[in-house]
């Protein structure tokens, strides 16, 4: 039998819930058993209370865990009616969070530089692992993207956590670099390839795509964490396949960090 | 300790509990039990398998609707031999304490449901019954092209019917449900499943594309509860063979409904994903009612809406 997915059902608390930008969240709770057990990459279902009619959990990446304070940080995007009413969680309202759900980055023996691609909400996973690679003493770059400077996150914290160099790039220019984060971290690649032993990205689909292609021609390994529709989290509704070279997988169980070569974009 | 036997007899199978689950919604049973020990079900209904490993569709292959949710998962199954390199541990063990597990099966046409059930069972001695899918709204052949029709289902029944002496349940679709059940019957189905998704549509309307990767998608959950509890209804009052009820229970009261509709089963679906131990809170709950009610078997209560 394969492994089951360790996931369990933990009871939490909302300590802080503010928007970080236009349609963005930092959602702190406390739940000191998970907080402990969580590894950069991998998420969290929550149960969203306040509508009868709304019946799945909402599975999020986190972007920072505290085993001491034993809190959990995510941040998400407000897309739709869940994370509307997530959005109107109050300090001290509690829930239950499933998880640690699926598997994380994996950095590669002896990495000496890391390049970090993050667009729009994909950050929180990639911050998470910056702060990984800090306390591991790996250098690396940052490149972020978000289409607008008011929906841009993580500047700072990426800075925080010790990253040289921030490349920032918006789709209209009203932050860094005009055009796609895809541009900068393409160029990076092309430039100083051989400098890097590890990608690693996170955000929309196409952006992932052009990362693990430049990747790939730059011959530097990548990692992918990938985004999909979930009904349970824990391997077994199926509903969260991702199409790789090795047939479908569940993101939930074999991602949501995938070696990018091996998923079919 | 409980004042109720909880025990039902179900298409030739003795059940501890009138819990079962539904195909799809519980992976192979391993899936949960971290959560919960699986052991304290009647039953688990595995997910459908073919004869060979099925990819399933593309994504997306799932929305979240009012009520319920939409899927489009296609069947994507590792295959009978698959399955059993896999589970078939796991769910020997499970049968071996008394949970009866029923291993649904997927096909394209008869002669891949007689292909896939052959297999069922040659490499499943530990199957206590086998569940024939003919109702997957998400395939483009077999499945509810199959099962729509009184016809097509019999067709299924006829040729898998002499490939083994375990019961055979069908898992229906929500189509013309007295006379396919009757049709059934006569084949020689052991029991009915009763109902399967409903075939839905979630359009985009700022894309103007289904949120599915195809066009319709498989409706599911507490929406359409009170649609199954009248097919039940409809189903049990049409044949002699035993009802499972499907459709939306999320609590006690709702399998207590599809029991008293008619139902000797009920299987617990959706609620799963959420609440992965939400099956055995069902279970006692159920527990409850049926001492509310006075009897001394939940048995007496099967069929026992008043009207």
């Amino acid at each position: 039998m394969p492994t089951p997915s360790p996931a369990r059902v933990h009871d939490c608390t909302v300590v802080a819930n503010e928007p970080i930008a236009r349609d963005v969240f930092a959602l702190r709770i406390s739940a000191p058993a998970l907080a402990s057990g969580l590894e950069p990459g991998q998420f969290v279902n929550i149960a969203v209370p306040g509508n009868a009619m709304s019946l799945l959990r909402i599975p999020l990446s986190y972007a920072a865990a505290d085993a001491e304070a034993g809190t959990i940080d995510i941040w998400y995007a407000v897309v739709g009616e869940g994370t509307e009413r997530l959005s109107r969680m109050q300090p001290g309202d509690s829930t239950t969070v499933l998880g640690p759900g699926g598997h994380g980055w994996t950095i590669p023996e002896g990495c000496r530089r890391a390049l970090l691609v993050a667009g729009g909400i994909g950050v929180p996973p990639v911050l998470c692992l910056a702060r990984e690679l800090a306390q591991k003493g790996i250098p690396y770059t940052v490149c972020i993207g978000a289409a607008t400077a008011d929906t841009l996150v993580g500047e700072h914290e990426f800075e925080e956590a010790g990253s040289p160099v921030i490349s920032i790039a918006t789709d209209d220019g009203s932050a860094g670099y005009h055009g796609f984060v895809t541009d900068a971290a393409e160029r990076v690649l092309e430039l100083e390839g051989d400098t890097f032993d590890y990608v690693a990205t996170c955000g929309p689909e196409p952006m992932m795509a052009k990362v693990s292609a430049a990747a790939a021609h730059a011959g530097v390994s990548c990692e992918a964490s990938v985004e999909r529709m979930m009904s349970c989290g824990f391997g077994a509704c199926a509903t969260c396949a991702v199409e790789t070279t090795g047939g479908m997988k569940g993101a939930c169980m074999c991602g949501p960090v995938f070696d990018a070569k091996e998923v079919v974009w | 300790m409980s004042r109720v036997d909880m025990a039902v007899d179900f298409a030739g199978m003795h059940l501890k509990n009138p819990i079962n689950t539904a195909s799809g919604t519980f992976g192979f049973g391993w899936q949960f039990q971290n959560f919960f020990d699986v052991s304290t079900l009647g039953a688990i209904t595995t997910k459908g398998c073919a004869a060979e490993p099925w990819p399933g569709n593309p994504k997306p292959r799932m929305t979240e609707v009012k009520g319920g949710m939409m899927n489009s998962v296609g069947l994507q199954n590792p295959g009978v031999r698959g399955m059993v390199a896999e589970s078939g541990d796991f769910l020997a063990d499970l049968a071996a304490k008394g949970t009866r597990v029923i291993c649904q099966v997927a096909g394209h046409s008869t002669a891949e449901y007689v292909a896939a059930l052959e297999l069922f069972e040659e490499l499943c001695p530990w199957a206590s019954a086998f569940e024939l899918n003919v109702s997957c709204p998400n395939i483009d052949a077999g499945g509810a092209a199959a099962g729509s029709t009184p016809e097509g289902a019999a067709e299924v029944m006829r040729a898998c019917r002499p490939i083994t002496k375990r019961p055979l349940l069908v898992k229906m679709a929500p189509v013309r449900l007295p006379e396919i059940a009757r049709a059934l019957e006569a084949e020689g189905a052991d029991g009915l499943t009763v109902i399967n998704s409903i075939p839905g549509m979630a359009i985009d309307v700022h894309t103007r594309r289904s949120k599915l990767s195809k066009p319709t998608g498989g409706l599911s959950g507490p929406l359409l509860h009170p649609i199954a509890v009248r097919m039940v209804w409809e189903v049990a009052n049409a044949v002699d063979i035993p009802v499972c009820g499907v459709g939306g229970v999320t609590t006690g009261e709702e399998a207590a409904e599809f029991i008293l509709a008619g139902a000797s089963a009920v299987s617990v679906g959706m609620a799963s994903f959420a609440e992965p131990d939400a099956a055995v809170r069902i279970l006692a709950e159920l527990e409850a009612w049926a001492e509310s009610q006075g009897v001394a078997s939940i048995s007496e209560l099967i069929g026992a809406f008043e009207c």
